[in-house]
């Protein structure tokens, strides 16, 4: 057991983090001079509209149990779903803010999408959805957290490399996509030599249908270590699913196919 | 708490804040830096078993460094310490309370696994030239911890911390396998665990009073934190709950007693109903957060510090059951 900190002078050292973190918190703030650039670089002087729960929301424990896998989700509201085209995750304190840009087919009812992600230091994360008629959606959410990137391999490092779990919901609306990486971020140190881990992950996953691509994701180094992508539609998935994962530098290849059980061969 | 530890903060902001109020108030100076009693209070719970009890309090609070039942048996010759507290100035009140029992030599310093609230005092016996010892993957847990430890725990060492403090066992135990030390016509039985409770859990069987030093493999109120396996944790508390005879148990945390079955039962019912519902929650593909929600616990109420750990046991299982 243990964790946590205390001491007189650690505390009152984290009493000034905590008030610095909170100015910093303020997605307005000049403090927060990552998403400024990223915004002015990625959408320019256009509109990005914040307001409205029911629209879009993101959700991430704001103390997150684990910083190097820290589960995120984005909801979209009916009104939203269906009209998305692209998703940005930006995670303004890491080291590379853009966590993943994922494209999804016109039309595909997208009611919620997950991650796990690496928190490196006290952030805002947040997800804009550029709509098909051209409007930004943004949410955001602030997540307390430390050492994510750096966080060295974990316990359930190992396995086949790019080895893909796939788990349906009973009523095939969502599904949940394990692959077996070690995602090393570049930021990770092997505690037995010392040396610095080289970076190694996966760069680009794509989920293709009958041959269309349902969506088409731009990853990185904020991905966790062994990651999951969950789409939950409005409408049931359709099956059978191809999911193509590609890692750098190696330009490995994984693929793996999800075939519905409840109606295998039928669609 | 290696890795735990980097992923470390489970604390709210506000929480943060709140202690770091009270410390600057004053309240630190109940905490080690303040003045000191001259050694620390334990119990003889069995001839020549010393036990301290370390205080049921948050990770966060003032008082940290004090959390973990820490203690000593003597032997006719010498003296074996099990576990030296969360700080240096801990380990050195360990130190004096040794002094006011025994003026045998302590010859041995046995840390029953990695996390700091029972290893960071072993620099306090360093002076004895002990054997120091543990479970054969203490030594590399200790060397992925050492930077956390050293970025976090600084206030704990000694100043000015330095890596040479965080003291590495001599005498390893190999995994599965007991090794027994002799004190001078008293036997330790020392057994290391596949990962359980973390990857180096090692227990400490005294055969003249048949107590069972359990580590972290036991929590008695606290709740149970997971930093090895879950599934080996249940499978090491079925083996540590066959050992025959046991007349007396030290958990790592909370009181001592002289019911193993007992000590045991609560920790295992939570560890149990957790494999079974993370593991419901992932076949059904819900992510960790909707399992956090979704699962019940009906008994959390007597589980100490439940907020602080069990999302982060969730986070564990979940990754460890994705993969089965």
């Amino acid at each position: 057991m243990a964790t946590g900190s205390s001491a007189p002078a650690r505390l009152a050292a984290a009493l000034l983090a905590v008030l610095a973190g909170s100015a910093a918190a303020d997605g307005q703030s000049p403090a927060n001079g990552a998403w400024q650039n990223m915004r002015s670089h990625l959408y320019g002087t256009r509109d990005i509209s914040e307001s409205g729960d029911e629209l879009m929301s993101i959700e991430a424990p704001g103390s997150t149990p684990d910083p190097s896998a820290t589960p995120v989700t984005v909801h979209f509201g009916g009104a939203l779903a269906g009209q998305v085209k692209r998703v940005r995750l930006i995670i303004d304190n890491n080291p590379s803010p853009l966590a993943a840009t994922i494209e999804l087919k016109p039309g595909l009812p997208l009611e919620a999408l997950d991650l796990r992600v690496r928190i490196d230091r006290f952030t805002s994360v947040r997800a804009i959805a550029e709509t098909t008629d051209g409007r930004l959606e943004m949410r955001s959410t602030w997540v307390n957290a430390s050492g994510g990137c750096s966080a060295p391999p974990g316990a359930a490092q190992g396995g086949t490399l790019g080895e893909v779990r796939f788990r349906p919901s009973a009523d095939e609306h969502s599904l949940l996509v394990s692959i077996r990486h070690p995602n090393n971020s570049g930021f990770q140190i092997d505690p037995k030599s010392g040396d610095p881990i080289p970076p190694h992950f996966i760069a680009r996953v794509r989920l293709l249908a009958a041959g269309t691509v349902l969506m088409d994701a731009e990853t990185g180094i904020s991905l966790s270590e062994n990651p999951t992508l969950r789409i939950l539609s409005r409408e049931r998935l359709p099956s059978p699913l191809t999911l193509e994962a590609t890692d750098i530098p190696s330009q490995q290849l994984f693929t793996a196919v999800w075939t519905a059980p409840a109606s295998a061969g039928t669609r | 708490m290696d890795r735990a530890g980097v992923r470390g903060h489970p604390l709210g902001v506000l929480r943060v804040l709140g202690a770091a109020l009270l410390a600057l108030a004053g309240a630190g100076a109940a905490s080690a830096a303040g003045p000191a009693p001259a050694a620390l209070e334990v119990r003889e719970i069995a001839r020549g078993v010393f036990v301290h009890q370390g205080r049921p309090l948050p990770l966060d609070a003032p008082g940290h460094q004090d959390i973990a039942n820490i203690g000593f048996i003597v032997g006719a010759r010498c003296v074996a310490v099990i576990d030296t507290g969360g700080s240096v100035s801990v380990g050195r009140l360990l130190h004096a309370a040794v002094r006011a029992h025994t003026s045998l030599p302590v010859c041995y310093v046995i840390d029953t696994h990695v996390h700091v609230d029972h290893v960071l005092g072993n620099f306090a016996f360093a002076a004895d030239a002990p054997q120091f010892a543990g479970h054969e993957r203490l030594g590399a847990a200790l060397a992925r911890s050492r930077e956390f430890f050293l970025a976090t725990y600084a206030a704990d060492l000694e100043p000015p911390a330095a890596a040479a403090q965080i003291v590495a066992p001599q005498l390893t135990v190999p995994t599965g396998t007991d090794v027994e030390v002799d004190l001078g016509g008293r036997r330790l039985r020392l057994h290391a665990w596949p990962p359980a409770h973390t990857d180096c859990d090692l227990t400490v069987l005294d055969e003249a009073t048949h107590t069972l030093w359990t580590g972290d493999l036991v929590f008695v109120g606290r709740t149970p934190a997971l930093d090895g396996s879950l599934r080996g944790w249940l499978a090491a508390l079925d083996a540590l709950g066959r050992t025959a005879g046991v007349h007396h148990v030290v958990p790592g945390h909370g009181a001592p007693g002289d019911d193993l079955a007992g000590a045991i039962a609560p920790e295992r019912e939570y560890l149990a109903s957790l494999l079974t519902q993370v593991r419901a929650q992932i076949a059904a593909g819900h992510t960790e957060q909707e399992a956090l929600r979704q699962m019940q616990f009906p008994r959390r109420d007597r589980w100490l510090l439940w907020d602080e750990v069990h999302p982060r046991n969730v986070s564990r299982a979940y990754r460890e059951l994705e993969w089965e």
